[in-house]
């Protein structure tokens, strides 16, 4: 009787008990830990719209076991995520799985360190450029197909190497990783990519003004300096674009240095306006810069003499071209060709002159000139590039990154620009005076040029991904507000035929995964040494008839013992 | 999965426990009290260490072996000793025999012992992604400190309860006990002096735990022959 009672109380003890001991578990239950084998930092492709029809990878959460490519061949890999070092590409594999619509749980690329916008590194060149031609291909066909499945990149780095290594080796022995086999699951817990609403473009602009005369009622002339800043590339968060166009707006920001402390002085202050433009929107058909034209009134616009347009002069070896769309026979253009070629003679590099006409109706903007060309302002644009890249082609993408850029071509294009506008706003053609000469004040200051291209090759700069607000914006502003009398910032929606979607990167985890046959297993022997510890028990301590008899008549034995 | 290996993981742990009590006469005499009584005594004894260690010992950043912080936790170790004391000759539950009363007490000692160090762990990592032999290895961890709580339980009861046992088997009782007391020092040696891995620590664990577990066996049955 005693006995029974107590243990009545004992169980209501454990009943209480057991409220709690569930309230601790619910608790614990709450705590999320990440334990995994590595954490890599990912980058995904662009996901977005263009005239309705769906580009790039269209989703962005991942939960795939990993393979290499010597993955076993017909294996079923809808539920598996390739993970394809550069080094080891084979751009026509990924194109005929991309162009066939092969089914795959995802993508993972890993681009060599190089790559990565802090590393100086110098290795073999040869190979390094190798490399970069191949980013450049698998981009472009990464931008242009639309991917069923979440593509991702990341650096390489020890850990990402080391769990490609082990996946290789159970590849190797043709074993693939799916949930039965174990091997490592690369998890990236993101929501679905929502639509960026109502992207906007930010134009600025800075304005150094000349000197007037005395009652000289007629407004200066104005000379226009431009530069396109945003970016556009397989992934919007490595796009940091160092040479497009990030050469641009160094060499842009440090003419604009240059001629303020010219213009500080009213003895060396010009007799022309000096307008700088950073405009926004250049992959898109330079869609912000024919919004901050269009926003001119129209006496403005009739002032500009010239506007000279900076795109990609970041590494150059002796050649560049300026482009226009005016025939070269045109008087203005002749000027300003004559004005740069004659600099370019004394600086020993060779500028040649492209001309390329404008086709009103193709919607096209190759070049940033022709959007002041289409209103009739004369324009031409300074370039590397021989030839107009198409359409979201060489606008600052995975492949130009830093160790791309040479610091010394841009001291030289900016030296070229400088010193053509000063003779012509001095009205100095084709005189030989030097006025940007090194060793002087006046001199091209390397150190400037290299921290801001430092700055902006970690920036990246895709627009729909800048809000208004941002950081680098709000850089640039300041910048150019210390080196022109006023400042203004044009704020636009960027409209047009783009509709772009988030989640640009993200933290992929890669778990080492036991298989379920395994725990099974684990659950076998588990059971039978239980079961065994049991007998075992049973039979040093009661003997083997009473383990027996337990099989027997289980529910008979307490009556038998009491 | 994760769910499946974490059931796995508490069955290795905690499983042996449950086999214990209810393969052996434990569950027919109805000691669970007993056992959760020195289950509540491990905990009022972990408590006091917790506290002797937080006023005694320094906080070392490194994980080096420092042998004289390791002779102190040593001692503080001890107090598990006392506390088995406590549960052996002051508990007074309905009387049950010595020979089922160490076994109780061991038994509770040991599986509070596991709640407390391996409950929490098991929980938070074995459900996880991510999988480890570490788990598997904590719970034969577990396996090796029953039967050491059990040993010491029972070297203890022959210490302080048998009154009539043979003179000559004294030292080596008390030897024996002080083995199996100082061995969660060993293996913090073997852990962090040698830099054993977790694997091998554990191997050696289930081995001497068998071998102590059987020389106390044979040194309780050596002690129940005269008497019996």
């Amino acid at each position: 009787m005693a006995a029974s009672k107590k243990s009545g109380g004992h169980r209501e003890m454990l009943e209480s008990m057991y409220s709690v001991i569930a309230l601790v578990f619910i608790l614990v239950a709450c705590v999320e830990l990440c334990d995994a084998a590595a954490v890599v930092d990912v980058y995904r492709l662009i996901q977005y719209d263009m005239s309705g029809s769906p580009f790039g990878s269209r989703l962005a959460s991942l939960n795939h076991h990993g393979a290499s490519l010597h993955f076993p061949p017909g294996a079923d890999l809808s539920r598996t995520v390739l993970i394809i070092p550069l080094r080891e590409l084979n751009i026509t594999f990924v194109r005929e799985y991309i162009d066939q619509k092969k089914p795959l749980g995802g993508l993972l690329f890993l681009l060599p360190q190089v790559f990565k916008s802090e590393n100086g590194g110098n290795k073999q060149i040869h190979e390094i450029e190798k490399l970069k031609s191949m980013l450049a291909e698998l981009e472009k066909l990464l931008i242009h197909s639309n991917i069923p499945y979440p593509v991702y990149f990341a650096f390489e780095n020890d850990d990402i190497d080391t769990v490609l290594a082990d996946i290789k080796k159970n590849d190797a022995i043709g074993q693939p990783a799916t949930a039965t086999t174990g091997g490592y699951k690369l998890v990236i817990p993101t929501p679905e990519p929502n639509k960026v609403a109502s992207p906007t473009i930010t134009n600025i602009q800075g304005w150094l003004s000349g000197l007037k005369a005395d009652g000289e009622a007629n407004q200066l002339p104005t000379i226009a300096i431009v530069a396109s800043y945003d970016t556009f590339g397989a992934a919007p968060a490595l796009s940091v674009g160092s040479d497009s166009n990030g050469s641009g707006i160094v060499a842009l920001l440090e003419i604009a240095r240059l001629f303020s402390l010219l213009y500080s002085n009213p003895k060396t202050r010009g007799r022309y306006n000096l307008l700088f433009g950073l405009t926004s929107g250049g992959p898109y058909n330079y869609n912000g810069t024919q919004k901050w034209l269009r926003s001119f009134d129209h006496r403005l616009r009739e002032s500009i003499d010239y506007a000279i347009c900076l795109n990609s002069i970041g590494s150059w070896d002796s050649e560049l071209w300026i482009h226009v769309s005016k025939p070269p026979e045109n008087a203005y253009i002749k000027q300003i060709f004559e004005g740069f070629s004659n600099v370019a003679d004394e600086l020993d590099v060779k500028v040649g002159l492209k001309h390329k006409k404008i086709n009103i109706s193709n919607p096209r903007v190759a070049w940033e000139h022709e959007q002041f060309s289409r209103l009739r302002v004369t324009a031409a644009t300074l370039s590397e590039l021989s030839v107009a890249p198409e359409m979201l082609e060489g606008t600052g993408g995975l492949s130009d990154s830093r160790q791309f850029v040479n610091e010394t071509a841009i001291i030289r294009g900016v030296k070229l620009v400088a010193e053509s506008l000063a003779r012509h706003i001095y009205g100095h053609q084709g005189k030989n005076v030097e006025i940007f000469a090194d060793g002087s004040s006046l001199a091209v200051s390397p150190a400037y040029v290299r921290s801001w291209l430092d700055l902006l090759s970690r920036t990246p700069r895709v627009a729909p991904f800048l809000s208004k607000n941002d950081p680098f914006i709000m850089a640039l502003k300041k910048e150019l507000a210390d080196h022109t009398d006023e400042v203004n910032v044009q704020n636009e929606v960027l409209e047009g035929l783009f509709t772009f979607y988030d989640s640009t990167s993200a933290r992929l985890e890669i778990y080492q995964v036991a298989s379920v046959t395994f725990d099974l297993l684990l659950l076998l022997v588990l059971g039978s040494y239980l079961i065994v510890l049991f007998s075992l028990l049973v039979i040093t301590t009661r003997g083997l008839d009473d383990l027996i008899s337990l099989f027997r008549r289980p529910p008979s034995r307490k009556v038998k013992t009491a | 999965m994760t769910m499946f290996h974490f059931f796995n993981c508490a069955i290795l742990t905690f499983g042996p426990h449950a086999v214990y009590y209810s393969a052996t006469p434990l569950s027919e005499y109805d000691t669970l009290g007993t056992s959760i009584k020195a289950a509540l005594v491990y905990l009022g004894t972990a408590l006091v260490k917790l506290v002797c260690l937080a006023t005694f010992l320094k906080v070392s950043d490194n994980e080096a072996f420092d042998p004289y912080q390791e002779l102190l936790k040593a001692l503080i170790g001890f107090i598990d000793v006392a506390g088995l004391y406590f549960a052996l000759t002051q508990l007074t539950h309905r009387n049950i025999s010595q020979n089922h009363k160490f076994q109780a007490v061991g038994l509770g000692w040991a599986f509070a012992d596991s709640v407390l160090h391996r409950l929490a762990p098991l929980w938070v990592g074995a459900r996880g992604l991510e999988f480890t032999w570490d788990y598997i290895l904590q719970g034969l961890e577990a396996n090796a400190n029953l039967v050491l709580s059990i040993s010491l339980a029972a070297l203890g009861s022959l210490m302080w309860l048998r009154k009539n046992k043979p003179k000559t088997l004294i030292p080596i009782i008390y030897l024996c006990a002080g083995i199996v007391a100082t061995m969660p020092s060993i293996t913090s040696y073997l852990r962090r002096g040698l830099g054993w891995h977790f694997p091998k620590v554990v191997g050696f664990e289930l081995l001497s735990s068998l071998i102590l577990a059987f020389i106390s066996w044979q040194l309780f049955s050596a002690c129940q022959r005269p008497s019996s």
